[in-house]
């Protein structure tokens, strides 16, 4: 059933052996039914694999998909305007570096590194002015980035405090316990990361509990907004 | 819809007339911000990446690896620069995702990295299952290496330089484990 040439079949099944190679086969192939039939064997193996059909899973999975997307596309995050309904508040006009730096310190994690991040992207946009490429390691643009969030972070929970009161109760239960669900992942992915500093899988997993976490409490100061 | 669509996306680029394709239109309008033409993307590529998923990675996480694909093309749509059809570059952007989240996947099921490999057990031990198994759940039982660069060549298309690549392996590793998968699934094909 094998011989020496039996391991050579898919290359030369695929136009892959040299010419003398090919050669020495061809004439093997001429005595040898046994590798005559296995070359078929092979080929229609190629063939079927070639001609396997796509189809769709079994369930939509767009809405997980635009979930974590989030609400409003990263590039199109740069207002936030909460103020207009109630004067007598405190006006909320997130701009950059805040909830677009959010992004941005989303972005640059995901991407696995500040460098590669910031060195493609026009879609960085004017976020980037504030973090000169050449001026910054990665670690350093990461740590700024990540200084933004956390100030976007904290002056969207801080509106949250000042507007409690307006949102029922079920919906502060349901936010704070979502919150909990995303500080726990955050905290887990940090841990992870800071034993394993270089995993992709985790720094995505990190950048995309962090985008949640902004666009919930973005979702929560909206609602709340609106109804007070 | 077929599957080894690499081949002809390569080949076939994204132009019609004047203008450029939808998909490389949507794929501009994603990179604004627009989520709408980002549905329109996932809809007309999710058969294609969710295969590939079922294939590469095994049809329990084939989902939740669609979804990393998705949100992971999101975020790397500013690089996308239409050079290349849409449908070979979130290809590209797939097939890095699933290997990066092989390590992942394969301690999650408690096993290693080569996987159980059922498919090449002696004929004398086959079981029931395996006799009875068609040739898509024979490709899934396949060790990992072996799948990995069986499905990346014969069903997407790569070639052995790319896959080898990918992987981090030689040009040879890669055609011996193309040869040992497809001698695996002989039995197989007609089924």
């Amino acid at each position: 059933m094998s011989d020496a040439w039996t391991g050579r079949l898919s290359e030369y099944l695929d136009a892959e052996l040299s010419g003398e190679d090919r050669n020495q086969l061809e004439r093997h192939l001429e005595g040898c039914p046994e590798c005559r039939l296995t070359l078929e064997e092979l080929r229609q193996v190629a063939q079927r694999a070639a001609a396997l059909e796509d189809s769709l899973p079994a369930e939509n999975l767009w809405p997980g998909i635009a979930e974590r997307l989030g609400a409003e596309a990263p590039a199109e995050a740069g207002v936030v305007d909460l103020g207009r309904q109630r004067t007598a508040r405190r006006r909320v006009s997130l701009t950059l570096p805040q909830l677009a730096a959010a992004g941005v310190a989303v972005m640059l994690l995901s991407a696995g590194g500040a460098w590669l991040a910031l060195s493609q992207s026009g879609a960085l946009g004017g976020a980037t002015a504030a973090v000169p490429v050449s001026a910054v390691s990665g670690a350093e643009a990461i740590a700024v980035a990540t200084a933004d969030y956390d100030a976007a972070v904290a002056e969207l929970q801080d509106i949250l405090t000042e507007r409690r009161g307006e949102l029922d109760t079920v919906t502060v239960r349901i936010l704070e316990e979502n919150l909990a669900v995303i500080d726990e992942a955050i905290a887990e992915a940090q841990a992870a990361l800071q034993d394993d500093p270089t995993n992709s899988y985790l720094s995505a997993h990190l950048a995309a509990a962090m985008w949640r976490k902004v666009h919930l409490l973005r979702r929560a100061a909206v609602i709340a907004s609106a109804t007070g | 819809m077929r599957t080894a669509a690499l081949r002809g996306a390569t080949l076939a680029p994204e132009q019609s007339g004047t203008g450029a394709a939808p998909d490389t239109v949507d794929a501009r309008r994603a990179a604004a911000g627009d989520q709408a033409a980002f549905e329109r993307l996932y809809n007309g590529h999710v058969a294609r990446v969710h295969s590939l998923a079922r294939r590469m990675v095994g049809p329990e996480e084939a989902d939740e690896v669609t979804q990393d694909v998705f949100v992971r093309a999101w975020q790397k749509l500013g690089t996308f620069k239409g050079q290349a059809a849409f449908g070979t570059w979130l290809h590209r952007v797939a097939v890095n995702v699933m290997l990066g989240r092989r390590a992942e996947l394969a301690k999650r099921r408690g096993r290693t990295s080569e996987g159980d490999g059922l498919v090449e057990s002696l004929p004398s031990r086959r079981s029931h299952i395996e006799l009875h198994m068609d040739f898509e759940t024979a490709i899934g039982r396949l060790p990992a290496g072996a799948r990995e660069v069986f499905v990346l060549h014969d069903v997407q298309g790569f070639k052995h330089q790319e896959i080898a690549e990918m992987l981090g392996v030689s040009t040879g590793t890669t055609k011996a484990q193309l040869h040992r998968a497809r001698m695996a699934l002989r039995r197989y094909v007609d089924r």
